[in-house]
């Protein structure tokens, strides 16, 4: 119980060091921020408009008012409004933010899919041609920048073979095939380089399990192959394989803005691009806080499922 | 083994190289814009033609490969400087600087390295000045770690001890055990660093965020050639083709250094899965004979014999005890009997009957049905022998279940039987225990009773008393013997504990670097040994506790640098020169009594 406590207590600072290094972000550059927001081009801002902007943002307010300010307005859920429409930011991020989800999620079981047979494959085959096959293929997309792949895959898969649509976002309520169809592509393009990174850590799990002293006492009750790879070293290698997994996904909550550029998807990444563009600050602040906040929270839950799964974990 | 990607080394040369004197190689200027030539094809002069302003493809390619360089490079050593001093910082002050660095690490962590970029680029404008200082922060967490445990690691070492007794100041220390140290993990994350950042600074200026136009990088040629890829798709292909060899060959480079600096984490060589020569004839005695046994293990220095030409017979309800210290071999001799050599290791030559089977040269599909039938092992430590994952019964279950014949009645009750046959209280509700559950003497109870579980012929117990207390361990013993007497079994007892063969066996062979030294009847063998290793062996077994014996100087030969005469004589008390250049062969010398000494009958 004692275990459990400590692992929340710790998150919730992890979040409250987050929300601080998000507030700090802004006020430790040089110069104004109400400024740099209003400044197009090179031309300095109208002072009066500056003046109104401070003013509606709270930066006339003292720094330690503001920091308060936004701690409690974070604790409420109250991330501000935008700057261009004056839509709360909190409800942008939830619009906005399922979407991000759903293609990571997809994205996440394409590369389970893919890694984790290939993977145990790759071991269980180990020196072979088809390791080496495998693992030149894992080091090309475990490589290539995912902005990389997906314009190709855009060009080679869209364009010229013309099989699916370039980019786009229709809602599932819309028309659920083309929703999933447009998923495909962005899809593909995060999971193939996430699906390397799986088949790479599947093999290594798997080598270092046919290893283990039980599976030589397998060997010994005159078990066949298939059946010491099905009952003694799947299940033993695979738990960890997953856990990096889930933990992956936790940090692929940012790593999609570029293919969700590419491909138009409208996610949490492109409106903070969109933010960025129009400097809209609470947007941009209160984005990075959310997603900095799910990957805590991520983590949180991965370890206390091990902490339940394995009391060893605890001590 | 990998070898060292000398490809990726050569091609990152080579990069580099191209980088620092693009200004000297007599390119076309990768700014100059001719608006009249856009996609203009390639021709000599401009190998990769023309971009859609009419700057050179091949030009700006080149320049980029320094604008992705120096940012890359640049971006790492800030991250490599600054980190490094911060980690080190935290492994020496350890009372409050530590849990601070260790934190804002932490919460540093949770920020996607994209997202962060944007707000600082937002903030501050795009271009070197602000991506260098950026990256360097980004990349920061990463060194921090690595200088960190390094430091603690380091630090608790003797030698650090030492020079700290003696008064060595912090500096020295840092400069003479720590940096030596954690310069190869150090190294390793530094081109860990530099391939993020190629892959952040060309994400960042494919939309435009990163180096900001015209200055010729790979990302922004990336960017601007996919809105024209329909008139001119090779001008994506050259950069993506850069970009990502560039960072393959950084990710390989990477990899190869890891494996230079840590050489353990490199896979063992497989050996050819043959064992050579025909199987001798067939010998039709009751009980195991073994003959002419010899082990070969394919290594980076060479082929090694780890055992060498050993015969033994044991015969039914009988038990031999194989003797010697760690690296005599004897562990291999009993997994060669059961087929179960690692990967690297290979039969070379020999052959083993049991009850008239052969056992070294079947077919690997009838040598699973002898494995665990007639056959059965019992190891070293329990609890790294089970499955963890899964409940005993499940485990002993298989057992039976492998070689069950198909009329076979329910596996449970049996279980439940052997369990309790090897003395498990409560058997029906163990069965159902993991093995986590259990103390090291049940486990090994698990053990024996998954050994029985067929009706075995031979039974090879490999130290199965090592781990576990000495109370546990006659207890053990006692089992063991005790179902001998009931299956009539034969059983081979593997140990370096002389009062366990004292206990238990009826014969002992000792082993020593690969070879049978002394072989015969445990009392005789006790009373009188017949080889100066055996009565080192027995000399220092007055203290025995399972340490290896204390009583004799020196150590084991390697395998890669045995003596030429007797592989003993480096050690033995009772040497002479005729020791160092004869190999002696084992001989019987009495009837039932085999020993290897030159010089036996004088030391008798």
């Amino acid at each position: 119980m004692i275990w459990f406590a400590k692992r929340i207590g710790l998150s919730l600072l992890l979040v409250w060091m987050v929300a601080t290094m998000a507030f700090a972000a802004i006020h430790v550059v040089p110069g104004d921020p109400a400024e740099i927001m209003l400044s197009e081009g090179g031309f300095a801002p109208d002072p009066s408009t500056v003046r109104a902007l401070r003013k509606e943002l709270g930066l006339d307010k003292p720094i330690l008012t503001q920091y308060g300010n936004w701690l409690h307005g974070v604790a409420r859920g109250d991330l501000g409004a935008a700057l261009t429409d004056g839509v709360p930011v909190s409800d942008v991020i939830a619009q906005r933010l399922p979407r991000t989800l759903e293609l990571i999620l997809a994205a996440t079981v394409f590369a389970a899919l893919l890694g984790l047979p290939l993977g145990t494959l790759a071991a269980v085959y180990r020196g072979s041609v088809l390791d080496r096959t495998l693992n030149a293929f894992a080091a090309l997309f475990d490589g290539m920048p995912v902005f990389v792949l997906a314009t190709v895959l855009i060009f080679v898969l869209a364009r010229q073979l013309r099989w699916v649509s370039t980019g786009g976002y229709v809602p599932f309520a819309t028309d659920p095939i083309d929703h999933f169809k447009l998923l495909a592509l962005p899809t593909i393009a995060v999971g193939l380089g996430l699906g390397a990174v799986v088949l790479r850590m599947t093999r290594a799990a798997v080598l270092d399990t046919l290893m283990r002293d039980y599976v030589r006492t397998a060997r010994s009750k005159g078990a066949g192959p298939l059946r010491i790879l099905v009952h003694h070293v799947l299940r033993n290698a695979l738990m960890p394989v997953v856990t990096v997994l889930a933990l992956h996904m936790g940090a692929m909550l940012g790593g999609t803005v570029l293919t969700e550029l590419v491909f138009n998807w409208p996610g949490i990444s492109s409106m903070m691009i969109d933010a960025v563009n129009s400097r809209d600050y609470p947007v941009v602040v209160g984005t990075l806080f959310t997603i900095a906040t799910l990957f805590v929270l991520l983590n949180l839950a991965v370890d206390l499922i091990y902490g339940f799964l394995d009391p060893r974990v605890r001590n | 083994m990998r070898r060292f990607p000398w490809w990726a080394a050569g091609f990152l040369t080579l990069l580099i190289l191209i980088a620092a004197l693009v200004p000297w190689l007599g390119l076309h200027d990768p700014y100059a814009i001719a608006t009249n030539r856009q996609f203009a094809p390639p021709t000599w002069d401009h190998p990769l033609g023309l971009d859609e302003l009419g700057r050179d493809v091949l030009s700006r390619l080149l320049w980029g490969s320094r604008t992705s360089l120096s940012i890359a490079l640049a971006s790492a050593t800030v991250g490599l400087i600054v980190g490094s001093l911060l980690g080190m910082l935290g492994g020496f002050l350890r009372s409050f600087v530590e849990p601070i660095i260790l934190r804002a690490t932490d919460a540093l962590l949770c920020f996607p390295p994209v997202l962060l970029s944007l707000l600082v680029v937002t903030l501050c404008g795009v271009g070197f000045s602000t991506l260098i200082p950026l990256m360097g922060f980004i990349f920061m967490p990463g060194f921090i770690r690595v200088a960190y445990s390094s430091v603690l690691t380091v630090r608790s070492q003797d030698y650090v001890e030492a020079m700290r007794v003696l008064g060595a100041a912090w500096p020295r220390i840092i400069a003479g055990a720590i940096l030596p140290n954690i310069a190869g993990p150090l190294l390793v994350q530094f081109s860990l660093a530099v391939s993020a950042a190629i892959t952040l600074e060309a994400g960042l200026s494919f939309i435009g965020l990163g180096v900001a136009p015209p200055t010729p990088t790979w990302g922004g040629m990336i960017g601007a050639g996919r809105n024209v890829v329909v008139q001119a798709p090779l001008h994506l292909l050259w950069p993506c083709l850069a970009l990502t060899l560039t960072i393959i060959s950084v990710n390989m480079f990477c990899d190869g250094l890891r494996d230079v600096l840590d050489p353990q984490s490199r896979p063992a060589r497989a050996a050819r899965r043959s064992s050579s020569g025909p199987a001798p004839m067939a010998a039709p005695s009751p009980g195991l004979l073994v003959q002419g046994l010899s082990v070969e293990i394919a290594t980076d220095r060479g082929t090694i014999m780890p055992v060498k030409d050993i015969s033994f017979a044991v015969a039914p309800g009988r038990t031999l005890a194989l003797v010697g210290e760690s690296g005599s071999g004897k562990s291999l001799t009993g997994l060669a009997l059961t087929g179960l050599l690692p990967t690297n290791a290979v039969v070379s030559s020999g052959a083993a009957w049991l009850d008239g089977t052969e056992l070294l040269h079947q077919e690997e599909a009838k040598a699973r049905k002898l494995r665990g039938k007639s056959v059965a092992m019992v190891f070293q430590d329990p609890a790294s022998s089970l499955n963890p994952v899964q409940r005993i019964g499940a485990q002993i279950g298989e057992m039976l279940r492998l070689h069950d014949p198909a009329d076979a009645g329910p596996v449970s009750p049996r279980v439940v039987r052997l369990l309790e046959r090897v003395g498990i209280p409560d058997p029906a509700r163990r069965a159902r225990a993991y093995p986590h559950e259990l103390s090291g003497g049940m486990r090994q109870r698990v053990m024996i009773a998954m050994a029985i579980a067929n009706n075995p012929r031979l039974i090879i117990a490999d130290e199965p008393t090592t781990a576990l207390d000495v109370t546990i361990q006659a207890q053990i013993l006692e089992l063991l013997a005790e179902l001998q007497r009931e299956h009539d079994l034969a059983l081979i007892f593997i140990t370096h504990s002389l009062p366990v063969v004292a206990e238990i066996a009826d014969t002992v062979a000792v082993m020593y670097a690969g070879e049978l030294v002394e072989y015969g009847a445990v009392d005789q063998v006790f009373a009188r040994p017949l080889h100066p290793y055996t009565r080192a062996l027995l000399a220092s077994a007055a203290t025995d506790d399972g340490a290896p014996p204390a009583g004799i100087p020196g150590q084991v030969p390697a395998f890669t640098a045995l003596p030429p005469g007797c592989r003993f004589a480096t050690r033995c008390p009772n040497r002479q020169e005729v020791c160092e250049t004869t190999a002696p062969s084992l001989r019987e010398v009495v009837p039932g009594r085999e020993t290897r000494c030159l010089r036996w009958k004088e030391l008798a």
